[in-house]
């Protein structure tokens, strides 16, 4: 029973403010610092929530957890029935292609509505008790990469039939996973915020995915677009993170190092804007709810 | 606000007895809480979802931003000190900020000016069973509760047979909480609340806590726990448990701090103002009953 006080047990003195800073860079180090500290406290907090979340959306279902790699098989099928009508090429190739694409959009749509939520679906726990409130959008987050690194794996194993080969440049999906989900993360603080200040953000979040997927390669081939159309996909972020999946889960290649970076750094500028207004508008939240 | 409503029960109790002041001076050691000035203000807007449209039509029309319907300062520059060692009472009427400077040192909100200093783990019974799933089964409640608080899994595991000893619980631990009663959910949430051993104890008699912090049970472990906190801190407007309990009192008056002192004094002065308007509220009845008369 030695580890029983689990609390820190050597008074830690916490300001609140935080004492003011004269040099903007000390300051916002501070802030991460005093962040990193509060996450890795409430670590098992969030744990507990994304395994909980995982149980709730499946409880009571007959067939449970299997849903979630049933529903992406079967919402595949319907997709390559309808859509490889309109595309040169056998329908395998296009299942194969659809699911590079599909399977990392379903990770980002979910992790933009969820993260939107986190905050007013939370209200309860927000009012009643401290928690770092950046638990929230960080456990949608996660709830969402564990049920998408599932559907890959058990999507895979359909479209493996298809014929697509296991090649090395596959070590690199976590890393293009990651690289979406952080690009989500980024976005999703600021709809947090957002939707707290604004409820109709909601409504707004929803139509704007929706015109996004369609405006994103993914039910269509850039490979077969005009010269022109192909220039403005670079216009669209979300681009090069659905162009590295297909590369690597339809076309086996190695994805492109220009791809790489631009993921990358459009990853990092929305997680860096994202925490900015995160932070800057966490303490308002409460009276906002 | 009718302050005698809530007042006159305790208030008679009290002065019925002799105030009687025994508890061992604590040497005043090492600062655990304090206040700097710590205002706070709350904005109550007219609608909540201050709307999108509303917003976007302010900046084209470049009108106003929002018509702030509402503010008022639930806390004017408070300074305080909490040391260690020391049992403080808050105590006040409704409305005087006494729960929000709890919901503060809880961290819930953030002083709108001014500075706080939190030294230690604190333990809130503000609101208990607040982090409560109710698909859930009990066992598994007292685990994320439990993280909540700032207890690992591990050490949970560790405390979940005290939990049940306790409440009594055990035959429904699978049970999701949405079918227990709700006094089998309060008696799971102040078990829980209970076996933090914190540095700092808040609990806000006002709120939730209620009933189940005075049955019997309940009090020898809420004893046990003020025992073993460095410091506690009360909000009730039962001024004879506070004087109990406490060593030090303080009385809260929209948002400030009218009297901090030791316990029974700091009460006296409470309960000689509240006599104060009782009375100015009865001539006040008096007169306007002769006006009708006449």
């Amino acid at each position: 029973m030695k580890n029983v006080r689990s609390v820190p047990s050597i008074p830690h003195a916490e300001y609140f403010p935080q004492p003011p800073r004269a040099n903007p860079l000390a300051r916002g180090l501070s802030i991460l610092v005093n962040d990193a500290r509060e996450l890795l406290n409430f670590w098992p907090v969030l744990q507990n929530m994304v395994v909980l979340d995982l149980r709730i959306r499946y409880h009571r279902s007959v067939l449970g957890f299997l849903w979630t790699l049933i529903n992406p098989i079967l919402m595949m099928c319907t997709l390559t029935a309808v859509f490889s009508q309109f595309q040169p090429g056998s329908w395998k190739q296009y299942a194969i292609f659809l699911f590079a694409g599909q399977v990392p959009w379903g990770l980002f749509a979910g992790i933009l509505n969820e993260c939107s939520q986190s905050i007013i679906g939370n209200e309860g726990l927000i009012r009643k008790i401290y928690l770092p409130k950046l638990i929230f959008p960080l456990a949608r987050v996660f709830t969402n990469l564990t049920t998408c690194v599932f559907s890959l794996v058990a999507l895979y194993l359909v479209v493996w039939l298809l014929g697509p080969q296991f090649t090395p440049a596959m070590i690199l999906l976590p890393v293009a996973i990651a690289l979406f989900a952080i690009f989500g993360l980024g976005l999703g603080l600021i709809l947090a915020v957002m939707n707290t200040f604004f409820r109709d953000t909601t409504h707004v979040v929803g139509v704007v995915l929706q015109a996004w997927y369609f405006a994103t390669p993914i039910l269509y081939d850039v490979r077969n677009m005009s010269p022109r159309a192909q220039a403005l996909c670079w216009y669209n972020p979300a681009f090069p993170f659905i162009r590295i999946f297909q590369q690597i889960i339809r076309d086996g290649q190695w994805p492109d190092l220009t791809l790489f970076l631009a993921a990358a750094g459009i990853a990092t500028v929305s997680l860096g804007i994202g925490y900015v207004t995160f932070k800057h508008n966490e303490d308002k939240l409460v009276f906002r709810l | 606000m009718s302050p005698s409503s809530t007042t006159k029960t305790s208030s008679s109790s009290v002065s019925d007895r002799k105030v009687i002041f025994d508890h061992p001076t604590v040497s005043s050691s090492e600062t655990l809480v304090e206040l700097q000035d710590v205002s706070l203000r709350f904005v109550t807007y007219h609608d909540k979802q201050y709307s999108l449209k509303r917003s976007a039509l302010d900046l084209i029309l470049k009108r106003e931003v929002p018509p702030v319907s509402n503010e008022f300062w639930a806390l004017s520059n408070v300074s305080l000190k909490m040391k260690k060692g020391e049992r403080i009472g808050f105590f006040g009427f409704n409305g005087a900020g006494k729960s929000t400077l709890l919901r503060l040192l809880a961290r819930i909100y953030k002083p709108t000016m001014g500075r706080l200093m939190v030294k230690g783990s604190v333990a809130p019974l503000i609101e208990m069973g607040a982090g409560f799933n109710p698909e859930l089964s009990g066992f598994d409640n007292i685990l994320l509760n439990g993280a909540m608080l700032g207890i690992k899994p591990r050490d949970m595991r560790k405390k979940v047979e005290g939990i049940y000893e306790f409440t009594g619980l055990r035959e429904f631990a699978d049970l999701p909480l949405k079918y227990y009663s709700s006094g089998m959910y309060a008696r799971l949430a102040f078990a829980i609340a209970t076996e933090v051993e914190p540095e700092i104890l808040l609990i806000d008699e006002a709120l939730g806590a209620g009933d189940i912090i005075f049955a019997d049970r309940a009090r020898d472990r809420l004893n046990q726990l003020l025992s073993k906190s460095n410091l506690v801190v009360v909000v009730s407007h039962d001024l004879y448990s506070l004087l109990n309990m406490c060593t030090r009192g303080i009385w809260m008056h929209e948002g400030k701090v009218r009297a901090d002192a030791p316990i029974s004094e700091a009460i006296t002065r409470y309960m000689e103002f509240t006599q104060a308007i009782d009375a100015k509220n009865a001539a006040a009845a008096a007169i306007k009953d002769m006006a009708n008369k006449v």
